[in-house]
């Protein structure tokens, strides 16, 4: 065991482990967390990440869709670096590893047959781990090579059972307060709709549709005929994760030219499509060498409503003094969309992170669009997350800020380690101007 | 087929129950005919036995479902329990053929091995979900043959040396511990366990199931292996 414990402390996480047999998700990790993984021990003793690490060792004794919770309040309170940010994104994701005789028996158990006679050819072990799974490679009879994502088995309803855990626990505490309903709702609604793999193949047929327009992005086809609840068969797509990507050493130009991809991928997703990709894990982009990007994952997927990101044209380069009563109003309306009264604190909040950052990455003068924000210079996650955390502490949260902040966020810390120059006003500008899809 | 592939592939669990792997070669036709008809038996008492219950079925339907005399049957098994019995001897027989032809597992952990070992049982046992129950809760009777006979006692005792052997395999399982002793039957109760909550598992593909044998059998053998409590 990596840590010394007090027997009350051992005697809590045997509880929880055992508590619900197979019913809690915080049982599993509790459960792997009690092993101490190899994997983990590693990953801790390898990487730089001293506060991730500290703050992963805290958030051990609170996993599960706590943890995710806490990932997300992380998020929104800034108070995390961004290689600990990494840190908490790759703890998202982790379901217990499972050895090739139970994802095999799991697979069979979905498709009614065992993987080596439903493909041509199985790799038994994995290759990446998957929202609350695993993937395998995999060439199916007609000879493609294919991605074939498996679930750990139950998990589904572990994870609604520790929100019913929660929100009881949750209803007693302060934790009320921070998480109104609607957001705990919205976590939930997400983190369930994480689990299933039927409605993740619609979001990959939705994006692969809608992102044709960006030629450069790459997005999998969904193999209907070998996928069902909980597993989830794509084509596969090259490219390599943004550490190998840069440890080539990539020109200033590539770097420039990926990162205004990444900018222009994430404001085209919010401002044309209305729904964008909310899981920023590195491992979900895949970079080669001609600047082209594979977009992979798309379990968790954010759609706005219409009248939500009108306000967001009205708001993104907003010409005008940001102090300004119009704006103010402008704000207060985004809020009245979801039924909220926007509170002069929080409205304070807002109007600053507005000015003070928006304002700077985002220079709404047109004269000044040739101008490339340098992303390399500044960690302007950290700036962005401190302005967040703000609102965060306002209780100005909206439930869309949760996933429209991670993947904010996660852009920005992408930005920083591509050290890109981007013409950010330019971009955005470009996605304002036209609403056909 | 690459060979690679073949030597991974795993039995497939028969929709009737098939011969045990030992039938006497060598082509002494009167043993073979004396198999199929064994064979016979069990599918009907198989059929019938799902169909409409143990307690229901009379050696006297397996007789005619089966096209035999219900003599000859009493010439190849004393009870419908023995023949249920039989079914669990073929039930072994598949589920350590089933570890022990994967050259894979031959290396793999001992939570896996326990695994694979458990799932090919119930593998097995699927098909005939309902019989499985009404044989559990009639094993439960003081007088049942099915748990108590002398036939009952070797299948047990082959099936915990089996779980000994796995176990001796391992090479972390410090010897001569209190644990490792009673492990092998410890372990044959658990089995009866994870049946039962088998049984009862109403989850799509049985998936509580293998979430329960892999975070108990994880736990089990970080226990014996003293890397834990």
């Amino acid at each position: 065991m990596p840590r010394r414990e007090t027997a009350a402390a051992r005697a809590l996480r045997m509880a929880a482990m055992t508590a619900s047999v197979t019913g809690s998700y915080i049982g599993y990790l509790a459960q792997r967390s009690f092993l101490g993984e190899k994997k983990r021990e590693e990953k801790l003793r390898s990487t730089h990440a001293k506060t991730g690490r500290r703050i992963v060792n805290d958030l051990q004794s609170l996993r599960g869709p706590a943890m995710k919770l806490g990932q997300f309040l992380s998020v929104q309170s800034g108070v995390l670096p961004d290689e600990t940010l990494s840190e908490l994104a790759s703890l998202q994701r982790e379901a217990p590893a499972m050895h090739p005789s139970l994802a095999r028996a799991q697979f069979k158990g979905a498709m009614g047959a065992a993987p080596e006679r439903v493909f041509k050819s199985f790799d038994e072990t994995p290759f990446a781990a998957a929202s609350l799974g695993q993937v395998h490679r995999a060439v199916t009879h007609d000879g493609e090579t294919v991605a074939v994502k498996i679930q750990y088995p139950g998990i589904k309803d572990a994870v609604k059972n520790d929100f019913t855990w929660f929100r009881a626990f949750a209803t007693a505490s302060q934790i009320k307060r921070r998480f109104p309903e609607t957001l705990l709702g919205e976590l939930e609604r997400h983190i369930v709709a994480e689990t299933d793999y039927e409605s993740e193949a619609r979001n990959v047929e939705f994006f692969a549709q809608a992102l044709r327009p960006l030629k450069y992005v790459d997005v999998p086809r969904v193999r209907a005929d070998l996928s069902r609840d909980v597993v989830l068969t794509l084509s596969m797509l090259d490219g390599e994760s943004i550490d190998a990507f840069l440890s080539r050493r990539p020109s200033q130009k590539l770097r420039d030219l990926v990162g205004e991809r990444l900018l222009e991928m994430y404001y085209f997703q919010v401002l044309r499509l209305e729904a964008f990709h909310a899981d920023p894990h590195w491992g979900n982009y895949l970079f080669r060498p001609d600047g082209t990007i594979g977009l992979v994952d798309f379990g968790c997927v954010k759609y706005l409503s219409r009248a939500f990101v009108d306000n967001l044209r009205a708001v993104f380069l907003y010409p005008g003094r940001r102090d300004s009563a119009a704006f103010r109003d402008l704000l207060a309306r985004r809020y009245a969309l979801a039924g909220q009264r926007l509170s002069a604190k929080s409205q304070r909040a807002l109007v600053q992170m507005a000015t003070e950052f928006y304002g700077k990455v985002y220079p709404p003068d047109i004269e000044r669009d040739e101008e490339r924000f340098d992303f390399g210079n500044a960690p302007v996650v950290l700036d962005y997350m401190r302005e967040t955390q703000n609102l965060t502490r306002a209780k100005g949260t909206l439930p869309e800020y949760v996933f429209l902040g991670r993947a904010e966020a996660g852009l920005y810390s992408t930005l920083h380690r591509l050290k890109a120059r981007v013409r950010t006003s330019a971009l955005v500008r470009r996605c304002l101007a036209d609403r056909t899809v | 087929m690459p060979a690679s592939r073949a030597r991974q592939r795993r039995p497939k669990p028969p929709s009737r129950v098939t011969k045990r792997p030992t039938p006497p070669r060598g082509g002494r036709t009167r043993e073979r005919q004396k198999e199929a008809v064994r064979q016979r038996i069990v599918d009907a008492a198989l059929a019938l036995f799902q169909s409409k219950g143990f307690d229901e079925t009379t050696t006297r339907q397996i007789a005619r479902k089966a096209k035999l005399a219900e003599g000859t049957i009493f010439n190849y098994f004393e009870t419908k329990e023995d023949i249920a019995l039989h079914f669990f001897e073929l039930e072994l027989d598949h589920a350590i053929a089933t570890v022990r032809g994967n050259a894979r597992l031959r290396r793999a952990p001992l939570d896996e091995k326990l695994f694979a070992l458990v799932e090919a049982q119930l593998e097995f046992l699927a098909p005939y979900e309902r019989f499985i129950g009404a044989a559990f809760v009639h094993a439960l009777r003081p007088t049942s043959r099915i748990a108590f006979s002398m036939r009952a006692l070797d299948l047990r005792n082959r099936y915990i040396a089996f779980v000994q052997e796995l176990l001796q395999e391992s090479e972390r399982i410090p010897t001569g511990g209190v644990l490792a002793w009673a492990a092998p039957s410890v372990f044959w109760i658990y089995y009866l366990g994870i049946l039962l909550y088998w049984l009862n598992d109403a989850s799509k593909g049985k998936q509580h199931t293998l979430a329960l044998l892999d975070r108990s059998l994880r736990i089990g053998v970080a226990v014996l292996e003293k890397r834990s409590l």
